[in-house]
């Protein structure tokens, strides 16, 4: 299936990237090892996922077209 | 303006006006509590902040500010409404970057839940900032 990763906060400017798509992803935990392979320095940081807007500490199913977000601690307010 | 929650640049006079125009609308209401969040020139290591980047996930934050004052409704009987603006790109120190306006019936619950939707927004909104220093050097906070 086919989803697209936003990268926010230092890991956008880490990543140098705030968007990429994913081609033939089969789980969450394969998408993982597949942004960390294209992005090795991100490991150094602190991060949660989102899937479609809700944060996911656990590997839900994905479909096509969701939306994988990687999640540095908030800093609003 | 209470469906989007997020506005680019500093959040102006203008708006603040806006929003405070609004208040008459509840008739029910006995105390307003407005909070301004200010970008403040911190000092770091010798080196002066003039400006802080605000970054957010648009649809998140919508989602979560949603449940924020959802949260808050449910948490105090006599809150009427509640305002939430957060700045996104550039905002210099001494602009606002955040305004925050709780309607209650009365004092005592408008001033606790303003103060308690401040946590909320710090802890559960999707918003990234970096501070900008006079050298044009900056880091992620």
């Amino acid at each position: 299936m086919q989803v697209k990763v936003l990268f926010f906060g230092v890991l956008a400017e880490v990543s140098g990237t705030s968007i990429k798509h994913y081609e033939n992803v089969k789980s969450l935990a394969d998408l993982k090892l597949r942004i960390l392979d294209d992005f090795p320095e991100i490991v150094h940081y602190s991060f949660r996922y989102s899937v479609n807007s809700e944060i996911t500490d656990d590997e839900p199913v994905l479909k096509s077209g969701d939306e994988i977000a990687l999640l540095p601690p908030f800093a609003g307010g | 303006m209470e469906e989007n929650n997020l506005i680019s640049g500093p959040i102006s006079q203008k708006i603040i006006s806006e929003v405070i125009l609004r208040i008459g609308r509840y008739k029910d209401a006995g105390g307003n509590m407005l909070f301004l969040g200010q970008v403040r020139a911190d000092e770091t290591q010798g080196k002066r902040v003039k400006a802080i980047e605000y970054s957010a996930y648009t649809e998140m934050v919508n989602a979560e500010a949603e449940k924020i004052k959802r949260t808050i409704l449910s948490e105090f009987g006599d809150v009427k409404s509640i305002v939430i603006v957060h700045s996104t790109g550039v905002v210099n120190a001494g602009e606002i970057s955040l305004l925050v306006l709780v309607c209650s019936g009365h004092r005592q619950q408008a001033v606790q839940a303003c103060s308690k939707t401040i946590e909320l927004i710090k802890s559960n909104l999707p918003v990234w900032k970096k501070e900008i220093f006079e050298d044009d050097s900056h880091t992620w906070k």
